[in-house]
């Protein structure tokens, strides 16, 4: 059984223990330190977590790229820290099909995110050390919240209740913006409501065990529940969640450092951003949707999880790596099982690589089509590389060389456009529409024509017991 | 005080800091911009905004009609 964590607590001191977390024990300013921290801790070779346990004018720490590393991706998941990127993947998607594993309610008493409460005069900052994270951003964000709303229409429905990462501004003491694109499942539920004038309940956990971060970052069906998920991915054990106050039908997790509580305003914009966002640019001013807080339960002590997001690569799209191929690779898979592996790991699935055996030929543009019929690559998916099953997706070496010597572009590069595009890539124009281009890298298979068949070269036999006598030379060396 | 965005001057104090009195976060009512006053905010060119620009903006996401 895989090792598990309860809380970001107990993960942080698992990190600690393997080297993956570091300390600032000096007080800090809350700007520009815990931001250009963030950057520098994703540039890092294996960057580690950083905690600041100090920050002048505020009460608690904070803590931040605690799923910027391939080591602390691995360790999330239980497994050795050099684990590969592939095995990470292959791991994720054994335990995905465990899915659903239903979580475990535990009482107000039993839950830690309860230990404290605060209903009057709420002030975000006395419990929250909040921050500027890039200098053009319009304020201080959120940046790694699992925000939980149900579907007003069947507030009961556990399974329409919806655990989602969305970016969050601080306005006020006690009011936040929040980005609902139309895209995302909070958006469905929010219109349900506004159509009828009504408040749309939330909550608002903040530093929770990595997998709850990480599935509420990951793209799932609408009726698919997160927790549910979170129990499959901790290999079968369930994660603890707890009513919240204000809203009963909502659950939060139960040892989240802090939970916000109140409702998103209908029928109300204001501006909000400008935010670095995950492409690397700043997503610009907008008239976005309002939260008004109304109840803060949380720790004693409690830890400010926060990510930086920049030019990649920063945590976020260690965070959005793995969680957007694992459940776009099970939606073609269905279709098509000659599929071996997806690569979704660009700009959040904006660039998508895939493996795949071919069947008959233009097979691969067929993947590549059901790729974009996806809930999440019709959206996202601009640049699609398809290439054969023996290509590992995640070697780029590997993917370059299916590109440089499989690809004749008159027939193999396909454009189709006026398509859906991620509004947040700079190129989409207008915002949300693209032209969306297919590689095919695999080699031509009937009754696609192949007229230079070629033979592939082969490692020389004994290749494998070689690359394992010059790794023990070279450890012998680095040993003396 | 006028706003480093907008250059409005229904500007105020969000908060002061929990502990100590080392600094204040201050907000601008007509834009929502909010800074530290341990920053110096400079807002580039492409991101001021004015009463004509703001009224202007996107609405993410767009405002459903309501059910009659
Ligand atoms: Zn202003």
């Amino acid at each position: 059984m895989a090792k598990t964590y309860k809380d970001l607590r107990e993960f942080l001191a698992t990190l600690e223990e393997e080297g993956q977390l570091v300390r600032v024990k000096e007080e800090v300013n809350p700007e520009p330190d815990i931001g250009a921290a963030g950057r520098a801790a994703s540039r890092v070779p294996n960057g580690p977590a950083v905690l600041f346990e100090k920050i002048k004018g505020y009460k608690g720490q904070v803590v931040t790229n605690v799923h910027g590393s391939w080591q602390n991706h691995a360790l999330m998941m239980g497994m050795p820290k050099d684990t590969s990127t592939k095995a990470q993947f292959e791991e994720l998607n054994r335990r995905w099909d465990k899915f659903p594993i239903p979580p475990n309610v535990v009482t107000r008493d039993e839950a830690p995110c309860k230990q404290n409460t605060m209903s009057e005069d709420i002030n975000l900052f006395e419990v929250l050390p909040l921050y500027r994270i890039n200098e053009q951003d319009g304020g201080f964000f959120i940046s790694k919240a699992s925000v939980v709303s149900g579907d007003p229409e069947f507030p009961d429905d556990f399974n329409k209740q919806n655990v989602g990462t969305y970016r969050i501004q601080v306005k006020d003491k006690d009011r936040l913006g929040i980005q609902a694109l139309a895209m995302h499942d909070i958006a469905v539920q929010l219109e349900k409501a506004e159509r009828k004038n009504e408040r749309l309940p939330i909550a608002i956990a903040l530093g929770n065990t990595p997998l709850v971060t990480f599935m509420a970052s990951t793209p799932v069906g609408y009726s698919q529940n997160e927790y549910e998920f979170v129990g499959a991915l901790q290999d079968g054990v369930p994660t603890d969640i707890v009513k919240a106050d204000t809203a009963p039908h909502l659950f939060v997790p139960a040892g989240a450092e802090v939970v916000l509580e109140g409702y998103i305003i209908p029928r109300v914009r204001v501006v909000e951003g400008p935010f670095g966002e995950f492409p690397g640019s700043y997503s610009g001013a907008r008239l976005q949707c309002e939260v008004q807080i109304t109840h803060i339960t949380y720790r004693t002590d409690p830890i400010f999880e926060n990510l930086y997001l920049g030019m990649p690569w920063t945590e976020i799209d260690y965070l959005m790596a793995l969680n957007t191929s694992v459940p776009l690779y099970k939606q073609i898979k269905e279709s098509f099982p000659e599929v071996v592996a997806v690569n979704a790991m660009y700009s959040h699935g904006i660039g998508v690589i895939i493996s795949t055996k071919c069947r008959y030929g233009g097979y691969a543009k067929g993947v590549a089509m059901r790729l974009l019929s996806t809930p999440h690559g019709m959206p996202y998916s601009k640049i699609v590389i398809i290439v054969d099953e023996y290509v590992d997706p995640f070697n780029l070496e590997q993917v370059m060389w299916a590109l440089t010597t499989r690809v004749q572009p008159s027939k193999d590069v396909t454009l189709i456009e006026n398509a859906a595009g991620m509004p947040l890539d700079p190129s989409s124009y207008p915002a949300g529409m693209t032209t969306k281009m297919i590689i095919d890298a695999t080699t031509p298979v009937p009754p696609e024509p192949n007229p230079r068949t070629v033979e592939l070269l082969k490692d020389p036999v004994d290749t494998e017991k070689y690359i394992a006598i010059i790794r023990d030379l070279q450890k012998a060396m680095e040993d003396k | 005080m006028k706003c480093p965005r907008c250059d409005s001057e229904k500007t105020r104090t969000m908060v002061k800091s929990p502990v100590g009195d080392v600094w204040e976060v201050f907000v601008c009512e007509n834009c929502w911009y909010s800074w530290r006053s341990t920053e110096t905010p400079v807002v580039i060119e492409k991101f001021k905004l004015t009463d004509e620009i703001i009224a202007t903006l996107g609405v993410i996401p767009p405002i459903p009609p309501l059910d009659i």
